[in-house]
């Protein structure tokens, strides 16, 4: 437990771990200390003066974002000499700002505006000054309007802490202007439309680039969930209003290295609305899918289903709810006392390693260890994890990388270890107890005759000087690291699907082999739930296909079932880091469409059983195993890729709207390789 | 390419310190710095500075009012409290020293005591005085000088007087002057409706 510190903020004392930020620790104790260049998690700049503060004994103001709380400070934030700077610097830059609160769209939200308020600076006593940046809006994403830039730092500073590093000042001083480089439209440059600028920028100068006159912020509900697109699980939150999504932004913590939301995330609830939205319940009457209710294709479903009785199948994908995943289990084994039931998560792993995936916490690590994983933000692999690790590094976490091939960490990762990733983890396994480090016996006896070669030994000592590493692992070498959870920290099996480990907890997983599988073992029904990776061919005499979006599947079902997508539904998933992550239904699904919860229970019923998740159900999707000692030996059989699952898993989105847009442009295209 | 070197603000003080009017000073103190030390990181002194180049150039240009000593106090004394680093406390320090000499406020009332601001004074010919020699006409560059040189058996000669719309008071008049008749008058002393002529 680290050491508490007292501190006495404007006369309230308040608590907090010594070493604080003084922003923080006052915000702790009710008390806000303005500020506009200072970002959570990162050191303070001191650009913009506003949180100077009187700290007693020190001499003169210090700035409060680069400042640590000690046991027994005494700082005071609102003297009259603190309240007159800040008022001055608001002052300036409302004199370089431009003047229309009336209608921008920040407004209820704007940090200038707030201070203005506060600090009752109605308007500018310095002379007006303009100059008439144009603005970049050619990309249908985020939009840069440098007139209301407030010269900030945030968004350089951010963009630049993830890795992608696409802007910069220009200039310095007031007419300073913040670019990519050579000052190209963003879409020439290697932005991933990420929007971590957007998130960061205090004023209107960076947002999304479809928000004009959508509404006021004011007037959008926002909710928290979960982004199940890939295997990340990013938190989101989701802004609505009338009943449409209009706005999605990361909703991990402020300070988190996992704040984080690609572009597919945060853009891709276009696809709520999009054209190939199924909306009515279809049965395949002479070839042609027909219009019915759902009581009669409920029935239909029921009949076939029962009918082919342990022939039939049930197929999923990882993407639905632990609670959607509870109830698919339970349709499988009481409703059709099937044994042909599984996820998508068994193309690329066990439903036994995955629930031996340990809790991992990623901001408390301070070493990483990456096996066979090659994230990329530009490709969109586990990018947030990719996020996630270069910011660590910047916040002085250490990163070993475990692969046989190159990949994009290389570059930044304080150890490789090439070659057979299998051989190389047990390299380091040696290496560490070379170094002296105590472990289990067994994994002890099972390395005697082993080698540790010298990068392994670096590695090592990497391992041995850290507190907290957390080792991720592509889920067919998992078993491989995991023993090193045995000398030292956290493993985790990383899914290539947001809910892999909880939907594979749900005992999501019979013995009929693969999804892919029972997809082809022409089963006289099979019900596929979700959209499908392309592994995954349906071949089966009558197909049920439970969908939010027309596919090649629905295409060839015989009965179609439209359901609600993630952000139109509740419920929870485990991530790939063992947290339970609540999702809160933004919108309602479109009318005659259900959630595949309300699907699946819809079938039970027909089937004569009464299929509903309990809370124990979902608590122990969640639960981690122990790691014990197992050969270092890459699983195999689970070759898939992020990219192939995801691909299908995904593809309504992709194929929608704004996202056909990421892939026509050159330059994008060429940062994605 | 040759690095230039970047000034250091103690020698660009010195270098202001070489010009007469305080204001101007103060001026070429700021500009220096802007194109120069200024790191551009914390906002009241790059956003500070910009501004006081402004109130400055109001002061010199004859534009100058009690507001543009406001603000410029106010800047200065900001800059001193809050800048992040020397540079910044330094600047304004060297601003509040100049601020407190009477010739800021003698600029708002449109008097350069030092005489260099241009803006701030006209150039006139003392009727009287002149002899119509020409000899300032000869030397005017901007042809500001109107008047007829003196023909020993003429008369009815146009007087001589100094066009004030083309007049840049470069002094070389002043200097062939024989009889010492064009003065320099301070807009101080002179209603708006002579400053116009």
């Amino acid at each position: 437990m680290s050491k508490m510190a007292k501190v006495t903020i404007d006369g309230k004392e308040v608590k907090v771990p010594d070493g604080t930020n003084l922003v923080d620790a006052a915000q702790e104790a009710g008390v806000h200390i303005p500020n506009l260049c200072y970002i959570k998690g990162m050191k303070g700049v001191g650009a913009c003066r506003l949180c100077l503060v009187e700290v007693e004994g020190g001499r003169g103001h210090s700035i409060a974002c680069n400042t640590r709380v000690k046991d027994g400070m005494v700082v005071r934030t609102d003297t009259d000499e603190i309240k007159e700077s800040r008022k001055f610097v608001i002052d300036m830059i409302l004199s370089m700002h431009p003047l229309d609160c009336m209608t921008c769209t920040k407004a209820g939200v704007c940090q200038l505006q707030k201070y203005a308020y506060d600090m009752e600076v109605k308007e500018s006593t310095f002379t007006r000054k303009k100059f008439g940046y144009p603005t970049d809006e050619a990309n249908p994403f985020i939009k840069r309007d440098p007139e209301y830039c407030i010269i900030c730092g945030r968004c350089v500073r951010v963009c630049e802490e993830q890795g992608t590093n696409v802007l910069d000042f220009m200039g310095r001083g007031v007419g300073a202007k913040v670019v990519t480089e050579n000052d190209k439209p963003l879409q020439d440059s290697q932005c991933t439309f990420c929007g971590s600028c957007v998130d960061a920028c205090p004023v209107n100068a960076l947002l999304e680039a479809d928000r004009w006159r959508k509404g006021r912020e004011w007037e959008y509900e926002a909710v928290k969930s979960a982004c199940t697109l890939c295997g990340n699980g990013c938190e989101i939150t989701a802004y609505s209003k009338d009943g449409q999504v209009v706005k999605v932004r990361s909703g991990a913590d402020e300070g988190s290295v996992r704040k984080y939301i690609c572009a597919i995330g945060r853009f891709g609830f276009d696809s709520l609305a999009s054209d190939t939205r199924l909306t009515s319940p279809m049965i395949k009457d002479k070839g042609k899918m027909k219009d019915v209710t759902w009581d009669e294709a409920l029935e239909l479903a029921a009949k076939k289903l029962k009918a082919a009785g342990k022939n039939a199948g049930l197929i999923t994908n990882a993407a639905i709810t632990t609670e959607d995943a509870v109830a698919a289990a339970m349709l499988a084994k009481d409703g059709l006392k099937s044994q042909n039931y599984e996820s998508t998560v068994s193309l690329y792993c066990t439903a036994d390693i995955i629930s031996r995936s340990q809790a991992a916490d990623l901001d408390a690590a301070d070493l990483v260890v990456l096996v066979g994983l090659d994230t990329s933000q530009h490709s969109r692999i586990l990018p947030a994890l990719d996020a996630a690790v270069r910011k660590s590094l910047k916040r002085k976490t250490k990163l070993v990388v475990v692969n046989s091939k190159d990949t994009g960490m290389d570059e930044v990762a304080d150890v490789k270890l090439g070659g057979p990733e299998a051989a190389s983890l047990k390299s380091l396994a040696k290496a560490c107890i070379d170094a002296g480090m105590k472990a289990d016996k067994k994994l002890q006896d099972a390395l005697k005759d082993a080698k540790a070669s010298d990068e392994a030994a670096a590695a090592a000592e990497l391992f041995s000087k850290s507190d907290n590493p957390v080792v991720i692992a592509a889920p067919s070498l998992f078993d491989a690291a995991q023993n090193l959870s045995l000398i030292k920290g956290a493993a985790v099996a990383a899914g290539f699907e947001a809910n892999a480990k909880g939907v594979a907890g749900a005992g999501l997983s019979g013995k009929g082999g693969t999804a892919a599988d029972i997809a082809g073992a022409n089963l006289k029904a099979l019900l596929v739930v979700g959209e499908q990776p392309s592994a995954i061919k349906p071949k089966t005499d009558f197909l049920i296909a439970v969908a939010s979006h027309k596919s090649a599947i629905t295409k060839a079902a015989d009965i179609v079932l439209p359901a609600a997508v993630t952000l139109e539904t509740s419920g929870s998933i485990v991530d790939y880091l063992g947290n339970v992550v609540k999702l809160n239904a933004s919108v309602a699904p479109p009318e005659g469409v259900k959630t595949v919860k309300d699907i699946l229970s819809g079938i039970g019923k027909a089937l004569g059983k009464d299929i509903k998740a309990s809370a124990s159900d979902i608590k122990k999707a969640a639960t981690s195993g122990k790691a014990s000692a197992l050969p270092f030996e890459q699983v195999k059989g689970l070759e898939s890729s992020p990219e192939k699952v995801n691909s299908g898993t995904c593809s309504s989105v992709l194929e929608t709207t704004r996202m056909l847009w990421l892939k026509e442009k050159p330059a994008q295209i060429a940062a994605a390789k | 390419m040759t690095e230039v070197k970047e000034k250091k603000l103690v020698d660009i003080k010195k270098e202001a310190d070489g010009i007469k009017c305080q204001v101007r000073q103060a001026l070429y103190l700021i500009e220096e710095f802007l194109a120069g030390p200024m790191c551009g990181k914390c906002f009241p002194c790059e956003m500070g500075t910009f501004e006081s180049k402004i109130r400055l150039v109001n002061l010199i240009s004859g534009q100058g009012s009690e507001a543009d000593l406001t603000a410029l106090r106010k800047i200065a004394s900001e800059m001193a409290e809050t800048s992040r680093c020397k540079k910044g406390k330094d600047t304004s320090g060297y601003m509040l020293e100049w601020l407190q000499s009477d010739e800021f406020a003698e600029h708002v009332a449109r008097h350069c005591s030092a005489g260099e601001c241009t803006s701030l004074h006209q150039y006139r010919v003392i009727p009287d005085k002149c002899t119509n020699c020409a000899k300032c006409q000869e030397v005017c560059k901007d042809n500001a000088v109107i008047g007829e040189k003196n023909i020993a058996y003429k008369s009815g000669d146009v007087p001589f007087s100094i066009n004030q719309s083309r007049c840049t008071r470069c002094g070389e008049c002043i200097k062939v002057c024989p009889a010492a008749a064009i003065e320099v008058i301070s807009l101080r002393v002179l209603t708006s409706d002579e400053i116009k002529v």
